[in-house]
């Protein structure tokens, strides 16, 4: 099983889905198990690949001469554009970067697969869910060892059909099948974008491949401001995809579906194809410097924007989805200011916690059916082990020594300060001590103090062993995840360097890991701040925070409006898109269909009622007609001889 | 044979043939007098030919057996004709073509 047969990973649960999703009827326990063994195989061979990966360095340099690519001409068309010759290729490319994601995805999908055996017990269309699950990590592990944009933009519209079938999968619920909508038309705004600037690489390479646009964009083959309008485009898609301002709105809403969903689609997985598409493309961003700046800037605005909305939501979910939100802008961050290993190194961290968050937020609401946060309260008592994992998730979300988070967001904060100086680093930390501010407000809220409904408090109970096992494992990622950022341990796992070695796309050496004092500790204290910060205003009834509400009523409605965004897209819908709307519907109504189609028809039956009169039905008059006629013909006849 | 008598007159026989011919198509009412007319209209042209064939293509008989032809055709056409117009009459009792004019608007 080497880096050459990567296809194999996405093909398995693809055939599983197909199966699954037309015969789960016809096998024991509606295939959920069939559907977690073909995950299990594709874990174990992520992890050959993983191998095969490592045993491609020469001299601590990644040299797999063509091992690790897999292509077959899939389509030729004559177009007599470039070439004469399209030739879409299906093509498989693996590197650092594709590694850690088939890990991630990989190990993640199966967690929330099997914690999912849990949570979804006795739901309705129980197999259905299984098999669109298998068909999203079919869809997902396509889009990341895809080697050529267009098998990469069919995977991508692959995952998105996955999540909104699985938002909207209580669709009895007006809100869900709403909030599917909301998701798939959002994110598609954005793929419109990526679509075209897919065909603008195209035109200029002539090839799909991304090594092969990689290389043309290097050489300068692309006018500078042609390429940062390509870029831009396609960045439009990542945002989208990546819940970036001003395409985040889409996130919070999609926690409608079921939360193991959220969990793997809306935190680890799904929402990290943005932020893998940029990291991808990275060299062409660096070619394309205005581009990259633009990415940088929105990530920044979107870590902020996200962090201050998760200190006033009051959903659960709907905090860790600000959360996610934010988190992707740290992401963003660091691909704009260059950095494709801090960005991987985040995404890769950020997978674990932020799962183990969702799915401990799930074992919440699968006990309480209560998702509110001002009505939970004092749920250690009842569940010690959620609340336990929960709290290992938040302090690896709030950046504490030695969890996983910390050493990515370090390094991220590390990265912006080396790249664009002073004032994105101030704000990027600041959101940093947010983050724990928030975070530790979540954890307080749900899990100390004193319960507020009682009834809700009354119904929990501890969740089953097989919801917990998977967070158990995650919680333990969570916690080490972060070491392979060391040296040692990265020499230890046999990548000189450490991961910093792993991640870097052809062409471009990572970087290995620092780890600066100065920031480490200032991030620390931050972070700790932030979680004391948390607990005066939120500890035993919150009442500081009932008082701070209270200092700025503006704000704070400003905050729980959401910035007003939602309302002015709801605005913009409502006015110039249905404003468009009847203008369009007028104009089909009254031109297109009175005058052009009934007019028509209604002018010819008018014409034939007008000549019908011509018709005497004498027959003489026939015969004189013909006649007549017969007569000029000869005429004409002779004088044109 | 009809060496002393030139081509023309031949012609000029046909035409006024033709002509009546013609006329009683468009002036009549009686069908019975229409298929008369159509009849003169037809020897005229059969005259027509037998004159060309003679006088032009003596040694061939094309326009002869086209004669014939024509008057095998019109003999059929006369026997179809008639039955049309027997039908006619038995339907209305009058074989007035103007009559029957059902099928306009």
């Amino acid at each position: 099983m080497g880096m050459e047969h990567v296809w194999l990973l996405p093909a398995i649960p693809a055939v599983l889905f197909a199966l699954m999703g037309l015969f789960n009827g016809l096998v024991p326990r509606r295939g959920d198990f069939i559907v977690i063994l073909g995950m299990a195989v594709v874990v174990v061979l992520s992890f050959l690949v993983l191998l095969d990966f490592q045993g491609s360095f020469r001299d601590g340099h990644f040299a797999p001469g063509d091992s690790n690519l897999y292509s077959f001409s899939w389509v030729e068309i004559d177009t007599g554009v470039v070439d004469d010759l399209l030739l879409i290729e299906f093509s498989t490319f693996v590197d650092g970067i594709t590694v850690l994601m088939l890990a991630v995805v990989s190990i993640v999908t199966l967690m929330v697969m099997i914690y999912s055996v849990g949570y979804m017990r006795g739901e309705v269309r129980y197999g259905w869910y299984f098999a669109v699950l298998s068909g999203f990590g079919a869809a997902m592990l396509m889009l990341v060892v895809s080697g050529n944009l267009l098998l990469l933009y069919l995977s991508w519209e692959a995952v998105g059909l996955a999540s909104y079938l699985l938002i909207g999968f209580y669709w009895e619920r007006q809100t869900a099948a709403e909030a599917a909508k909301k998701a798939f038309i959002t994110t598609r705004i954005g793929d419109v974008g990526l679509l075209i600037g897919i065909i603008l690489l195209w035109r200029g390479a002539g090839s799909f491949d991304i090594q092969e646009i990689i290389h043309f964009a290097e050489g300068g083959g692309y006018g500078e401001t042609y390429l940062t309008v390509t870029m831009l485009m396609l960045f439009a898609g990542a945002a989208g995809k990546s819940a970036q301002f001003p395409f985040h709105v889409w996130l919070p809403d999609a926690m409608e579906g079921p939360t193991p969903v959220s969990a793997l689609i809306h935190a680890a997985t799904m929402v990290v194809a943005g932020v893998y598409l940029v990291a991808r493309m990275m060299p062409v961003f660096d070619v394309a410097l205005v581009a990259r700046d633009v990415v940088l800037y929105i990530g920044l605005t979107t870590a902020a924007l996200g962090a201050t909305l998760g200190l006033v939501t009051s959903d659960i979910k709907r905090v860790l989805a600000y959360s996610t939100v934010s988190q992707l802008g740290f992401m963003f961050v660091a691909l704009g200011v260059g950095s494709v290993t801090a960005a991987m190194f985040h995404l890769f961290t950020h997978a674990f916690f932020k799962s183990l968050l969702f799915l401990g937020s799930g074992s919440v609401i699968h006990a309480t059916e209560e998702q509110v946060v001002e009505t939970l309260g004092g749920l250690r008592r009842k569940m010690p082990a959620t609340t336990t994992l929960f709290v290992i998730g938040s302090l690896a979300l709030a950046g504490i020594v030695p969890l996983a988070g910390f050493w990515s967001k370090d390094e991220i904060l590390l990265v912006l300060q080396d790249g664009a100086g002073f004032g994105p680093f101030v704000i990027l930390a600041a959101t940093a001590a947010l983050t724990a501010i928030y975070t530790t407000r979540l954890v307080l809220l749900t899990f100390f103090g004193e319960p507020k409904d009682q009834a809700a408090y009354d119904h929990a109970h501890e969740s089953p062993a097989v919801m917990i096992l998977p967070m158990a494992l995650l919680a333990l990622l969570a916690v080490i995840a972060g070491f392979v950022a060391l040296d040692p341990v990265g020499r230890a796992l046999g990548f000189t360097g450490g991961i910093g070695e792993v991640v870097f796309t052809q062409g471009h050496e990572g970087h290995a890991f620092k780890l600066d004092a100065t920031i480490a500790i200032g991030a620390t204290v931050s972070a700790l701040a932030g979680i004391v910060l948390g607990f005066i205003y939120w500890s035993g009834t919150a009442e500081r925070a009932v008082r701070a509400r209270q200092w700025s009523p503006e704000f704070h409605d400003l905050l729980v409006n959401r910035y007003y965004i939602d309302h002015l897209y709801q605005f913009t819908i409502d006015r110039v898109v249905l404003g468009l709307a009847t203008v369009v519907a007028y104009f089909d109504r009254w031109v297109v269909n009175e005058t052009g189609v009934d007019g028509s028809a209604q002018g010819i039956s008018f014409a034939g009622y007008r000549l019908k009169f011509f018709q005497t039905g004498r027959i003489p008059n026939y015969a004189l007609a013909m006649a007549i006629g017969v007569i000029v013909l000869a005429l004409v006849a002779v004088g044109r001889t | 044979m009809a060496g002393d008598i030139p081509m023309e007159n031949f012609l000029i026989l046909s035409a006024i043939l033709f002509g009546i011919g013609f006329y009683g198509v468009l002036a009549r009412r009686s069908a019975i007098l229409i298929l008369v007319a159509v009849e003169l209209m037809l020897a005229a042209v059969t005259i027509n030919m037998v004159a060309f064939a003679a006088y032009l293509d003596p040694e061939r008989f094309t326009g002869v057996i086209f004669a014939i032809f024509v008057i095998t055709v019109a003999a059929a056409e006369v026997g179809l004709a008639l039955g049309i117009v027997l039908r006619l009459f038995r339907d209305r009792q009058t074989a007035m073509v103007d009559e029957a004019s059902d099928l306009k608007w």
